[in-house]
């Protein structure tokens, strides 16, 4: 009950955010829009439309859960709310996991809300529903859950700011595991050694990538439905190891 | 009685990392506040004041000694259920309506409908706060209704122990003498109350017991009619000239003049009977003679420069 109340006032505060609401305006716009861009090659213009819908939603989704993520502990410390709570029945980790619940609930009202409208515009276009494309959002979404909680973790001991470029680097670096996978045979030791410190420590966020498959129909994965499920175990277990990290580092912090 | 508030050699340091040294925000501090009583932690800025109050609440930890807070130790998750905290210069969560805000924090303390609109509604009664903001944001509340709001979250749980840090500060005169009737209550109604506060004159109204604290440490506690009564006495009169106005400061130290009344503000007792026949005999009219009283702000003050050495 305390974890899911401060899940919903985080949610609650964060749609008040004005800068997530316009990011969110500016996406669906986009998406809305994106038909109007399909005349710059009109033989795949529909592959165009998936492509620039899938990567909205993957621009706005990053932007608006980093932000999210680094904001919504701090800013409580900052604003000092954070007294009149932890000074209640409550313990450090409801807190932080009401706190990565509204924030994921924050991202999943934004991601589903492109989504949605990604969806529409599609069966405009094209006629047809296209499920694959929900495939797309879904693992934008559990994408977006693994970056959360990684910015969740850095949010318990690091500033925004700080966090932030932490949070986006890493994003970045994770999105190249197969540039870092191949390193991993490289003749180097030292190359070696440190390829293989990124590639396993680091959150493997290019696996969520499966724009191309989805949008190129050559390109085949033999059984999707365990390829996603694989993913979303992934997100879901990585994002709970993170947790406890960060449980474990905010119950000895002082606020 | 029992303690509610136990403090046995509680220890802050701090160190800064520019200059490497040590800063001991509270030090080897150690006193009682009883059960029922309204208790004044006095004094000044960066004194240690909320430093304790966070410690006593499990915000920060104590880097030596020992805390009990209604009989179990500091941080203790049950305990809190029956505690409440208004922060110096609270801030809200900006966008929720005052009641909404309640509703929050009441949920915090699970409890349950309709329990939980009972207690909002109560709390929100019970610190005068205007039936038409109940349901407006916070963020167009004035710094009297902030305050009423905090203590109303402060009050959802129905709790056995208060601690407010600087509740009065900065409100007008109105909402200032309104919110010290309402700690008044909280405290008629048989709970503790821990608090911090720069108002002397209202610590002195509302708090069965004080202790001044100074850069950490414990300069003195006691009873506020203790710690304010004399053994001198004070003694108005009318009549006389100057001539015996200059006897009486010669006995007395002082001799003040004010609406043609004149008052010797402290008499030593064995010059008492001395005073009023010279007075008698001067033909003038004694108006009272009545134990001198030290107001909480001048005993403040001279604990603190005695500390301090000025």
């Amino acid at each position: 009950m305390v974890t899911l109340a401060i899940a919903k006032q985080t949610l609650e505060e964060m749609l008040r955010r004005k800068i997530l609401l316009i990011l969110l305006i500016v996406a669906v716009a986009m998406i809305a829009l994106g038909p109007s861009v399909g005349f710059l090659s009109p033989r795949e213009s529909s592959a165009v439309l998936r492509s620039l819908g899938l990567a909205v939603i993957l621009l706005a989704g990053l932007l608006i859960t980093v932000l999210t993520g680094i904001q919504v502990i701090p800013t409580e410390i900052e604003r000092r709310t954070i007294y009149t709570v932890l000074s209640k029945p409550v313990q450090r980790y409801e807190f932080v996991l009401g706190k990565f619940l509204g924030g994921l609930f924050t991202v999943f009202v934004m991601v589903a809300s492109m989504g949605i409208v990604f969806l529409g515009v599609l069966r405009y276009q094209e006629g047809r529903f296209a499920p694959e494309m929900a495939q797309g959002v879904m693992m934008t979404f559990f994408q977006m859950t693994l970056l959360g909680a990684l910015a969740i973790f850095f949010s318990t001991f690091a500033t925004p700011v700080v966090n932030f470029f932490i949070t986006f680097g890493l994003f970045i670096v994770g999105n190249l595991s197969s540039v870092t996978e191949s390193l991993l045979q490289n003749k180097n030791i030292a190359t070696r050694l440190v390829a293989s410190a990124v590639h396993y420590a680091i959150p493997n966020f290019g696996n969520f990538n499966i724009q191309n498959k989805l949008i190129h129909p050559q390109v085949v994965i033999k059984n999707m439905n365990m390829f996603i499920m694989q993913n979303i175990t992934y997100s879901l277990i990585y994002s709970a190891v993170l947790l406890i990290l960060a449980i474990i580092v905010f119950d000895r912090r002082e606020v | 009685m029992a303690a509610a508030v136990s403090i046995q050699g509680l220890t802050k340091t701090y160190l800064d990392v520019w200059t490497k040294t040590e800063i001991r925000a509270v030090d080897n501090l150690s006193l009682d506040v009883d059960e029922g009583e309204v208790f004044g932690f006095l004094g000044r800025n960066g004194a240690g004041k909320t430093t304790t109050i966070k410690m006593l609440l499990g915000l920060i930890f104590p880097t030596a000694g020992t805390a009990t807070v209604l009989g179990k130790p500091i941080g203790d998750i049950e305990v809190k259920s029956q505690v409440s905290y208004l922060p110096e210069e609270a801030y809200f969560y900006e966008g929720m309506t005052g009641w909404d805000m309640l509703d929050f924090y009441a949920r915090l303390f699970r409890v349950g409908e309709p329990e939980r609109s009972r207690r909002i509604q109560k709390a929100l009664e019970d610190v005068f706060l205007d039936p038409q903001a109940w349901r407006r944001p916070v963020r167009g509340y004035s710094k009297g209704m902030r305050q009423r709001i905090g203590i109303a979250q402060a009050l959802i749980n129905d709790p056995k122990l208060l601690f407010l840090d600087e509740p009065t500060s900065g409100l007008d005169p109105i909402a200032h003498a309104e919110l010290r009737e309402i700690i008044v209550n909280v405290g008629r109604q048989g709970k503790t109350v821990f608090l911090s506060s720069h108002q002397l004159p209202d610590v002195e109204l509302t708090c069965s017991r004080v202790a001044i604290i100074h850069r950490g440490k414990l300069l003195t506690t006691g009873r506020t009619d203790d710690l304010t009564s004399g053994d001198k006495v004070e003694i108005t009169f009318e009549g006389g000239d100057a001539g015996l106005i200059d006897k009486v400061k010669s006995v007395a130290g002082a001799c003040e003049k004010k609406n043609g009344a004149s008052r010797i503000p402290a008499v030593e007792p064995k010059d008492v009977n001395g005073l009023v026949d010279l007075l008698r005999g001067a033909k003038c009219t004694v108006r009272s003679v009545v134990p001198h009283r030290r107001t909480l702000e001048e005993v403040f003050v001279e604990t603190v420069l005695k500390e301090t050495g000025k």
